[in-house]
């Protein structure tokens, strides 16, 4: 028996700065250490300023989900001012974060999953791809790659939706605490819909079959990269007056057990990130050298223990998919939301009502501590404030990419991407990467909003 | 070979009725395809700290889309983003790159540079031998590129990235490279900047560049001048909330000192732009951004006092200022 490390950095292909540490004993990963080597503290850039500064600032974090960040954001100052959200106001929200959605996920299955399973061209930025373990024929590589740059405009459509109503992306302007400062008019309404009707094309065309066809071309990834499979959502599209009632419910699921979640039982854990405690608050504060810490992201655990999110728990806790816990579960269960979500945003499009900018922001703080949580595309996302007059004090953020790719926590116990990797067979030298970058990407990371 | 030429040499093999046209063509075209396309600006694409959001941007370019600067215009040698590599064969790329491509090779960062604890905040690549920073690496790769380009506001000034308190120590590319380094600003930077310089180096050279070391051409007027509510403002017609059509000054608008084509250019395929969905401009292109725009909603003269590099910018506070200079002129 052999055991030694491998080192797989960079991991390519996604949202910020990956490193992943793997003990290899023979041929199997005994452990994995994901190292996410990236940090700018916005906790701490958040403080001392207006509270209403959080709806553009914290959507900074993420380029690839910036309109999440200005959601739950205005979810948590609609709350503290205590706003009423118009009926159109709560269409308007739900299409601009979807479009997001639409962006994300298709991006993610086009320029990052894809040169993983489908041989690129022999040019950059495609140069030196492992192609040991490329199955499909030489029509369906074709067909595929040549799908990535029809990839390239219906993303570019997604983001234009998002733009048409908030005015630029990634950082959306207009959706903000109140409401939407920007009108439904027939005009942007009609090319809404045009837009989504390309997009709608392409998810039933392209991305569908693409995602089956891989599926069963890669069908031994339906038992890698398997997780515990407990599950979490803070569910996802918030319609109501108060943000109170999501289109797909929120939940955690664990032994075939869905309970509401709690967010009393969250807490987080930085035995093996790069963080210490201070004396006086007993915040976090940076610790870079730290000994036995390898990450910038703190571990983030429910009633005690890892939990993971994205599409596929959102899918399973809602009943819109059955399977298992695996690479490719993650990836159907991704291509599946994007294909749900066209429908539902032609059909919020279609319920707008042209009218003026729904949007009323109360100027009286009702309180001054409060939480926001959404689901966002990669899983549950939260925010909370403590301010004094009007100003931050603290300022907490949990990313989904914190739940999915939490290092150990103090008891040793891995997090959703260590445990996915542990076990796992890597039965060519040759595949060192290619395996554990299907497994590892699979969860979308963003380490950008995980570390933030 | 000129179209004549190789008519001229089709003529001469017509009657042979072997291969030895073949034989004749096949090393001139072969010749043709080796030599390096003079045109496509070979590019290394480091992101540093930031949110990703100038890569999400750039991927948001239309005519050129994406695929076709791809194809027509740079060679993406390095992107943590879109390469195929990975591991150690993406790190290889990025070295062979620049030695292969010295002093030809465009230097694209985006993010600001950690430095304090020698830049630990930010680690690009870790090797058997050590990490590699952010600060080693652009240190080292700036030195030897062609050009610098810093995309985005993190990589041109330290952006958001470098906010108050700045507990790592974040700068801009400028700040740790000793040579010149051209700033697309932005958070994000609308790609048709960051596109258009691409372009320019391409076809043109370098674009003129203004103080802050910015091409002219997108950051040489201020959103107040070419705004649509221009006239709004200058009748002191100021919205009372977000969502007014009013001008946008008194919910927070920094387009007074804020160097963009915004109004013109406007976002995604041309179709919007912050202040026509109601809402104030944010300043998001300056020097001290966020710190200078910041609280967002509150007018210019109540906002913070940031970093206030630039006295001119300063001075253009004023509200009621006319034809405001560009930040640019001297």
């Amino acid at each position: 028996m052999s055991q030694h490390k491998l080192l797989f950095s960079p991991v390519t292909r996604l949202s910020g700065l990956l490193s992943v540490e793997l003990t290899m004993d023979n041929t199997y990963i005994s452990e994995a250490d994901a190292c996410c080597t990236m940090f700018r503290g916005y906790e701490y850039i958040m403080r001392n300023r207006h509270i209403t500064d959080a709806v553009y600032l914290t959507q900074r974090i993420c380029g690839i989900c910036s309109t999440v960040h200005g959601a739950v954001a205005s979810y948590l100052l609609d709350k503290i001012y205590d706003n009423d959200i118009e009926e159109n106001a709560q269409y308007l929200r739900n299409i601009m974060l979807a479009a997001d959605f639409l962006q994300n996920h298709i991006r993610h299955f086009y320029f990052f999953e894809l040169p993983d399973y489908v041989i690129m061209p022999e040019q950059p930025p495609f140069l030196q791809q492992n192609c040991l373990d490329c199955r499909l024929d030489e029509e369906q590589n074709h067909r595929l790659a040549g799908n990535y740059i029809r990839a390239v405009k219906v993303t570019e459509q997604s983001h234009q939706i998002l733009a048409l109503f908030g005015g630029k992306a990634p950082h959306q302007h207009s959706f903000v605490h109140g409401g939407v400062a920007v009108a439904p008019t027939a005009d942007k309404i009609t090319q809404a819909l045009a837009l989504l009707r390309d997009i709608r094309d392409f998810a039933q065309r392209c991305l569908m079959p693409d995602t089956e066809l891989i599926a069963s071309c890669y069908d031994d990834y339906f038992h890698i990269g398997k997780t515990a499979g407990r599950f979490l959502s803070f569910g996802l599209f918030r319609f109501g007056e108060k943000n109170d009632n999501p289109l797909w419910k929120s939940g955690v699921l664990e032994d075939n057990q869905l309970t509401q979640p709690r967010l009393d039982l969250i807490q987080e854990d930085i035995s093996h990130a790069w963080f210490q405690r201070t004396k006086w608050m007993n915040e976090a504060e940076p610790a870079p050298y730290k000994h036995g810490a390898y990450t910038w992201t703190k571990a983030v655990l429910y009633q005690g223990k890892h939990s993971e999110g994205g599409p596929l728990a959102r899918m399973v806790i809602n009943g819109y998919y059955t399977g298992g816990t695996s690479t490719m579960d993650r990836i159907v269960a991704r291509s599946i939301e994007t294909l749900m979500l066209t429908e539902l945003m032609e059909e919020w499009l279609k319920k707008l009502q042209p009218g003026t900018p729904p949007i009323m922001q109360k100027k009286q703080i009702v309180t001054s501590q409060t939480i926001a949580v959404t689901d966002a595309m990669r899983g549950p996302l939260l925010h909370s404030a403590l301010i004094q007059d009007e100003e931050v004090a603290r300022y907490d953020i949990i990313t989904p990419t914190g739940w999915n790719f939490s290092p150990k926590d103090d008891s040793g116990n891995r997090g959703p991407v260590e445990m996915a990797l542990v076990g796992t067979h890597m039965y060519s030298p040759d595949l060192r990467y290619v395996i554990p970058g299907r497994i590892i990407r699979s969860f979308d990371p963003c380490i950008s909003c995980a570390t933030h | 070979m000129e179209y004549s030429d190789f008519l001229q040499l089709c003529d001469q093999y017509r009657l042979g009725n072997d291969y030895s046209l073949s034989a004749k063509i096949l090393p001139v075209i072969r010749k043709f395809i080796d030599q390096p396309s003079k045109r496509k600006l070979p590019v290394i694409w480091l992101e540093t700290s930031d949110s990703g959001d100038n890569n999400i941007a750039f991927m948001n370019t239309t005519y050129p889309y994406l695929h076709q600067v791809f194809t027509d215009m740079i060679d993406l040698l390095y992107s943590n983003t879109f390469m195929a590599a990975q591991g150690t064969d993406a790190l290889n790329l990025l070295f062979e790159s620049a030695k292969e491509f010295q002093g030809q090779y465009v230097l694209v960062v985006e993010g600001a540079i950690p430095t304090k604890d020698n830049g630990i905040y930010n680690v690009i690549a870790r090797t058997k031998n050590g990490d590699i920073t952010a600060l080693d690496a652009v240190t080292y790769l700036g030195g030897m590129a062609q050009y610098v380009v810093a995309v985005g506001t993190c990589a041109s000034f330290g952006g958001a990235s470098s906010a108050a308190p700045n507990t790592t120590g974040s700068v801009g590319v400028s700040s740790v490279l000793n040579r010149e380094v051209i700033n697309v600003s932005g958070c994000p930077v609308n790609p048709d900047w960051f596109v258009g310089t691409l372009g320019h180096l391409i076809m043109y050279g370098k674009p003129e560049l203004d103080n802050l070391g910015r091409p002219k051409l997108f950051y040489g007027n201020t959103v107040h001048r070419h705004c649509q509510r221009r006239s709004y403002f200058d009748k002191d017609d100021l919205a009372k909330n977000l969502g007014d059509m009013e001008c946008m000054f008194s919910q927070g608008c920094v387009g007074p000192r804020t160097g963009s084509d915004c109004p013109y250019r406007q976002w995604i395929n041309h179709v919007s732009w912050p202040v026509k969905v109601n809402t104030p401009c944010i300043g998001c292109t300056n020097q001290d951004f966020p710190d200078a725009s910041t609280p967002f909603f509150k007018p210019l003269p109540e906002k913070s006092k940031g970093k206030q590099v630039d006295s001119q910018k300063a001075s253009d506070k004023e509200k009621g200022e006319k034809h405001e200079p560009a930040q640019t002129t001297i």
